[in-house]
């Protein structure tokens, strides 16, 4: 599966500004209370907020771009979304527990991406490599390296998060298992 | 390479020789702990994934403390599973009903977390782990896989350390430092980003005993530390190795370890602190606020639930009686602090002046459970944090002060400053 797995995403680039709160930002406060995890009943409501009908515009490959202290609030209801949607995230900052939380939910995500937001507009072609950590912005012309996702949780990423993480561990232990 | 204290711990559960920020290290815990709000999210979770067998029960310590007494069916019902669950999983260290108390407090009062240890928490609250030396580590429901398979990644954060200068003075208290400096950190008279980071105290530590030091422990947590420590006294290291149930090796950090921030604080002429409502951050001098009236009280909680917080509260109630407006929670953080204020005479101090003891655990600090308010009414209380609804009602007005400053409130039925009592 891993030799599968596209690192490399290329779409156009959705940005986004500094300081978006999950809730609201991301996704309406309802989908986190209502305890929503189905990708199908969150994809409708992403970013519906600041930009209704956003799903039915995006297409796989995508990148959000967005400033610092991206997702904030430790939710993980928008990045189930992103992650169902083939869409890729990169932030110039996190909050560590909504990092930990787009990479439990399997989500190509990159953050620490100094000045990001300065090398890309709305619609351009962007190509990132989350695996060796580069940025290129094709419509203008720049390539940037960040720092990619460590190789330690590359696994959890290409298997989906930590729920498809934990299936495969429980695979590969065997049979051996009795109830 | 010179470390701070908790990369030290986690270089040594993770079998190397040094760590350093934004390693991401598989340590070994020394115990895992999961308390009785979750167990039925994660044992489901696995049994849905076909893993019904954990990878170290004896390691497993499961926990009643969120819901201790059952104020509803569910809750019961949720009882009931968690003691299933711990059968079909072989967990052998369950602190149910009445065994242990707050699963933040009483693993340190009886020798189960000791200086140097390292373990997974799925609650945030497991920073109180530094008051003895220690780094808890909150993993959230992510504790499945810790169950599963014993351990679970984390990302070596980086340290900020705060050096304390000077001594209280009399009748202030450690959880006022706590709140004072979160003010501090808001109004910009100091400056450090707390997000995941580990807050390692430095200074004149000798003065906090392992009551005050769970206090320095707790507002920290609110402010989005990840982690605190305080590195144990010779006075700590005694009590750990009174209680001590395995051995254990005490850390320190390196003279020369790497900060992200290093902050100083005089505390020599603090005044008792009151946070004003919806933020630890909007703490106070109490002269601000005293006279304020009140009508809800609590004591307890991970921050002020020690034997010691006990003390102080008993010593002021002793021989006075609540406002008669006034309703005054009060929980021990454990079964032998219970106890032992049955024994010394204090649980009857707290009965003759009016007070509704309730059971070890966290009381209405967890999602009001158990002695909420209602709608308008005004609290002051030692919980964690004060954000809207977290005794219940969103516009109720909740007040924090430290254990001294809450018992002199309930008694004056206002806001009161316990040193003029």
């Amino acid at each position: 599966m891993g030799s599968e797995f596209q690192w490399i995403l290329k779409g156009r680039c959705y940005k986004l500004g500094h300081d978006v709160w999950h809730a609201g930002g991301v996704v309406p406060n309802r989908i986190i209370v209502g305890r929503h995890f189905d990708p199908k009943d969150i994809i409708p409501h992403l970013f519906e907020e600041t930009d209704p009908g956003f799903h039915t515009r995006c297409k796989p490959g995508d990148i959000i771009v967005t400033g610092r202290n991206f997702g904030m609030g430790p939710k993980m209801n928008g990045y189930i979304a992103m992650q169902a949607l083939g869409l890729g995230l990169v932030c110039e900052s996190m909050p560590f527990l909504a990092y930990r939380a787009a990479i439990g939910c399997g989500l190509r995500v990159m953050t620490d991406c100094v000045n990001v937001l300065e090398m890309c507009e709305t619609g351009d072609e962007l190509e990132v490599n989350f695996r060796d950590g580069f940025f290129i912005n094709h419509t203008k012309d720049i390539r940037r390296e960040y720092p990619p996702i460590p190789d330690a949780l590359m696994e959890i990423v290409e298997l989906g998060g930590n729920a498809g993480w934990l299936k495969r561990w429980q695979e590969n232990r065997g049979a051996g298992q009795t109830a | 390479m010179p470390q701070t204290a908790v990369e030290k711990v986690l270089a040594a559960k993770s079998g190397r020789s040094s760590v350093k920020p934004g390693d991401v290290v598989s340590p070994d815990p020394d115990f895992i702990m999961i308390h009785d709000g979750v167990v039925m999210g994660a044992k489901r979770e696995l049994d849905s994934l076909g893993i019904t067998r954990l990878a170290t029960p004896d390691k497993v310590l499961m926990v009643t403390d969120h819901d201790v007494i059952y104020g509803s069916a569910r809750a019961a019902e949720r009882g009931a599973f968690n003691r299933q669950a711990a059968k079909a999983w072989g967990v052998k260290n369950f602190y149910d009903v009445g065994r242990g108390g707050h699963g933040h407090i009483f693993p340190m009062e009886s020798g189960i977390l000791l200086p140097g240890m390292f373990y997974f928490d799925n609650d945030r609250h497991a920073t109180n782990a530094g008051a003895i030396g220690a780094f808890g580590f909150r993993i959230g429901t992510e504790i499945t896989r810790v169950l599963a398979t014993g351990t679970n990644w984390v990302m070596v954060p980086k340290t900020v350390r705060l050096t304390l200068k000077g001594r209280l003075q009399p009748g202030v208290h450690a959880r006022d430092i706590g709140f004072h400096f979160a003010a501090m950190l808001k109004q910009g008279g100091l400056s450090a980003d707390l997000d995941y980071r580990v807050l390692e105290y430095a200074g004149d530590l000798e003065q906090f005993d392992l009551a005050a030091r769970a206090a320095l422990c707790s507002t920290p947590t609110e402010i989005r530390a990840y982690g605190v420590f305080v590195p144990p006294s010779e006075a700590i290291l005694e009590h750990a190795r009174r209680h001590a149930q395995k051995p254990f090796t005490p850390v320190y950090a390196d003279a020369d370890a790497q900060y992200d921030a290093d902050l100083v604080l005089d505390v020599s002429r603090l005044e008792p602190q009151v946070s004003l409502p919806g933020s630890v951050e909007n703490a106070v001098d109490i002269s601000r606020v005293e006279g304020t009236a009140i009508d809800h009280a609590f004591i307890g909680s991970c921050g002020s639930g020690m034997w010691e917080d006990m003390v102080t509260a008993a010593n002021i109630l002793k021989g006075r009686r609540l406002a008669p407006n006034v309703r005054l929670f009060v929980a021990p953080g454990s079964e032998a602090t219970n106890r032992r204020l049955a024994a010394e005479g204090l649980l009857g101090t707290f009965i003759e002046a009016g007070a509704v003891m309730l059971p070890p655990g966290c009381g209405p600090c967890n999602d009001a459970v158990i002695g909420p308010v209602h709608s308008g009414e005004v609290s002051i209380s030692t919980a964690t944090n004060n954000n809207a609804g977290r005794f219940g009602a969103r516009d109720a007005k909740l007040y924090l002060g430290s254990p001294a400053t809450v018992a002199a409130s309930a008694v004056a039925g206002k806001i009161a400053d316990a040193r003029k009592l």
